[in-house]
């Protein structure tokens, strides 16, 4: 049995060093045993407890708490009384241990708070005359700009970035650190204003930062990198880095006017319909419309296998029996026409299609641009011929007239003869 | 069905052949003869003799192979004597050409009198016809216009004798001069009479071979033509409307419708009166007493009738004649002729006087 009551006093020690170790917030935490004079004040981060008058013979002490200034409570305790009020996120209570007589009176207190991390206090402390003489801690906020001279350049131009920032909170801001990374695709070209390693800003003040030039090496929109910076106030509480705008810039490329050559081709023909064995005559026209120079000029007719290629122009070479034309070159606004016959051999409904291709030189560009396309005609509707019907009959409407023509011809000179001396 | 020889001798028979050929063939023009084909009654061989080529090429509807060309220059110009001659050279050849021909029931031999190789060859060809064979052999002779002039009336006259007395069968007469009115130029002329005859040869073929109702045959028409003095005529009428049958056969009696001048009811012996129609047309009656007519002028008359539906009366008549004043005319006219040619020839001789004047210029020269 005794050996259980030695167990759990231990684990009892144990778990209490372990709950001052990480202040933990349901802990009462001592923070100042001691005496204040009367007149004087203790102050905590931005909260003051001024001792306004100390009644010795009462045993009694008045005690006003201020935040930042303000006051919050206004009471009177005996000894051995306490008051808790809030503090922060957490609780602070105020126990009057004893007063004492003397050229001021003193009082002796015992100051706990509970439910608070008590790494948060940055500040503890006698204040000599009160609140009226502390010093209080705000929050510095900065606000970084980054503006550009220029939202739209070309490539190889340059902007002027300019980097200011103002405080707007309520305390200064120390040991500012700005971090601006480097640009992509842009090139820093000159630094007209740099920070120094750290800075400070006071309440309210605008600081020019940064000033530089940057030039830009490549085509895009960009949106350039924030500006950070760190820092911490007057009572060297450090705060979330602040970031800046990004503005955009739009670099283009400076284009050069290229040049072309463009043909037009179209093939038009004499009739659109045409009776079977009867010819058509097609004509190519070109026009170069571009402003540069073609050159190797191909034009492929390709004949339908129903028409047959009769005759054309003397520029119309047949190769491996495909009719081409072929020119060194065409210049611009040149225009020419090239015209054949073709004899329809088979009825349908037809086109014809003359390919063409050639290279020019755009100006800018080493290599030569290639182009091919092509033209395609209306429907050329072969129809019957004159005497196609004829074709189509079988042939003994022909041989039997044939025949019969032989036969009486045969007749007639057989009775010629027998009749001639 | 008969076998049938018919020979055209000289210009005048050829013409006459070819008439016959012609109007065997159903369009009866032209150019009957590319689509049509000859139709005779029996079969019938016919051959053209000349002397002269062209007129042997002038014929149309004659088979080139019944043509026989017999070469002597250009004919033989009307001389008789020559034409002889020419055609004892040349007997051969024909009769071989006959010959061939097969055999025949009958032959007609068609030539002018006036001409010189018909006149002269038909006589000597009846001949050899006679020799060799035994069917009849009758001449269809043309006399001459009589201003035709001298030569033709003496070898008329002369070449009708040589006919008569080569032993053929008879003599059909038809005279130019007779059927000179049917007018025109000589050509026309010619080409008329020639009609007419052949159409006459042909009907007669017909009725030698038909089946007649009142039968004549091949026998009658020798009968016929063996009566009176062996000289016939043919009459013929061929109505293109519904006339009296009555009508009709006086109308082929008559000089409109007979080849040479003959008063009928006088000069006739024997004939063959051949009627053709459709039988509607035909009365018995009409016909009997036509016939009855002439018989009871004349002697005695063969009769025959052909019927053929739709056609309108058509009369033939075979005359044979004991006498002819006409002929009489003729060789009256012949013989006068005969004396003036005598007469030219001993001028001409007298002319010859004048070959003399001109001697005595021989082997001179003319001096300038
Ligand atoms: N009816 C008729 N008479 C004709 C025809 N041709 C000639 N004559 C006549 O016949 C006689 C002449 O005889 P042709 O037959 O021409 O003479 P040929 O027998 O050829 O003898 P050559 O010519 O003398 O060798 C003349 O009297 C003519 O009028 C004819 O086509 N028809
Ligand atoms: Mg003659």
């Amino acid at each position: 049995m005794v050996d259980l009551k030695k167990i759990s006093v231990f684990v009892f020690l144990a778990a209490l060093f372990l709950m001052l170790l990480v202040g933990n917030a349901s802990a009462r935490v001592s923070i100042f045993n001691g005496t204040i004079t009367e007149g004087d004040g203790y102050q905590i981060n931005n909260y003051v407890i001024d001792v306004s008058s100390v009644f010795v013979e009462a045993n009694t002490a008045v005690f006003k708490v201020y935040e930042g200034g303000e006051l919050k409570k206004d009471t009177m305790i005996e000894r051995n009384d306490s008051i808790a009020f809030d503090f922060e996120e957490g609780e602070m209570e105020l126990r009057l241990l004893s007063v004492y007589g003397g050229v001021l009176p003193v009082a002796k207190v015992f100051i706990t708070v509970s439910d608070y991390n008590i790494g948060n206090i940055y500040t503890s402390g006698i204040v000599d005359g009160g609140h009226e003489h502390a010093t209080y801690s705000g929050t510095p906020v900065l606000e970084i700009t980054k503006t550009v001279d220029k939202n739209n350049i070309l490539v190889g131009d340059s902007i002027k970035v300019t980097i200011a920032a103002v405080n707007t909170g309520n305390d200064e801001a120390k040991d500012v650190i700005f971090t601006n990374p480097m640009q992509e695709s842009f090139i820093l070209e000159d630094i007209f204003v740099e920070p120094a390693s750290t800075t400070s800003i006071d309440i309210g003040e605008l600081k020019t930062i940064y000033v530089y030039i940057l030039k830009a090496t490549e085509a895009g929109t960009f949106t350039l990198k924030p500006t950070t910076a760190t820092f911490s106030n007057n009572a060297d509480q450090n705060f979330p880095p602040a970031t800046s705008n990004t503005p955009k810039v739009t670099v283009e490329v400076l284009e050069i006017p290229k040049k072309t050559a463009v043909i037009e081709i179209s093939t038009d023909v004499d009739s659109v319909s045409v009776a079977r064995n009867d010819q058509i005559t097609a004509t190519v026209h070109l026009k170069n419309a571009g402003d540069a120079p073609a050159s190797f000029v191909w034009i492929e007719i390709a004949v339908p296998e129903e028409f047959e290629y009769i005759s054309g122009d003397d520029a119309i070479e047949i190769i491996g029996g495909v009719p081409k034309i072929y020119m060194d070159s065409f210049g611009p606004l040149q225009e020419k026409e090239f015209s054949y016959t073709l004899k329809a051999k088979t009825l349908g409904t037809y086109t014809l299609i003359s390919k063409l291709s050639y290279e020019y030189n755009n100006d800018v560009d080493f290599e030569n641009q290639k182009v091919s396309t092509e033209s395609v005609t209306n429907d050329i509707y072969v129809q019957k011929g004159k005497y196609d019907d004829l074709y189509e009959q079988p042939v003994y409407i022909f041989v039997l007239p044939i025949v019969a023509i032989a036969v009486i011809g045969a007749w007639i000179y057989h009775r010629y003869k027998q009749y001639r001396f | 069905m008969l076998n049938i020889l018919i020979v055209g001798n000289g210009q005048c028979g050829n013409r006459i052949l070819d008439a016959v050929n012609k109007q065997a063939f159903a369009g009866k023009n032209k150019f009957s003869k590319f689509y049509s084909q000859q139709k005779f009654k029996g079969r019938v061989e016919t051959i053209a003799v000349n002397t002269a080529k062209n007129d042997l090429k002038e014929l149309k509807y004659t088979k080139a192979k019944d043509r026989i060309h017999i070469p002597h220059l250009h004919g033989v110009g009307a001389n008789r004597n020559v034409g002889k001659q020419v055609f004892l050279d040349n007997k051969d050849i024909i009769m071989r050409y006959i010959e061939e021909k097969g055999n025949f029931d009958v032959a007609f031999v068609i030539t002018s009198a006036s001409g010189g190789t018909g006149s002269s060859f038909t006589p000597m060809l009846i001949k050899e016809l006679k020799e060799r064979y035994d069917f009849p052999v009758y001449a269809i002779v043309v006399l001459p216009f009589r201003e035709e002039g001298t030569l033709y009336l003496q070898n008329a006259a002369f070449s009708l004798r040589d006919i008569r007395e080569s032993g053929s069968d008879g003599i059909i007469l038809s005279d130019n001069q007779f059927l000179k009115q049917l007018g025109g130029n000589v050509q026309s002329a010619y080409d008329g009479i020639n009609d007419m005859i052949a159409e006459r040869i042909l009907f007669l073929m017909d009725a030698l071979d038909s089946e007649m109702m009142m039968v004549t045959d091949l026998g009658d028409f020798k009968t016929v033509m063996s009566g009176g003095a062996g000289i016939a005529t043919i009459g013929f009428y061929k109505s293109s409307k519904d006339v009296p049958v009555k009508t009709a056969i006086q109308k082929s009696l008559s000089p409109a419708g007979l080849l040479f001048s003959t008063d009928v009811y006088e000069e006739a012996s024997r004939a063959m009166v051949i009627i053709k129609g459709d039988k509607s047309y035909l009365s018995i009656d009409d016909i009997s007493n036509e016939v009855e007519k002439l018989s009871g002028a004349i002697g005695h008359v063969f009769k025959g009738i052909i019927i053929r539906n739709g056609v309108y009366p058509q009369v033939l008549a075979v005359l044979t004649l004991e006498s002819t004043s006409e002929l009489e005319k003729l060789y009256s006219i012949a013989v006068e002729a005969i004396h003036q040619e005598r007469d030219k020839k001993t001028r001409v001789e007298t002319e010859k006087e004048i070959e003399k004047a001109f001697s005595q210029i021989n082997g001179l020269e003319p001096q300038y």
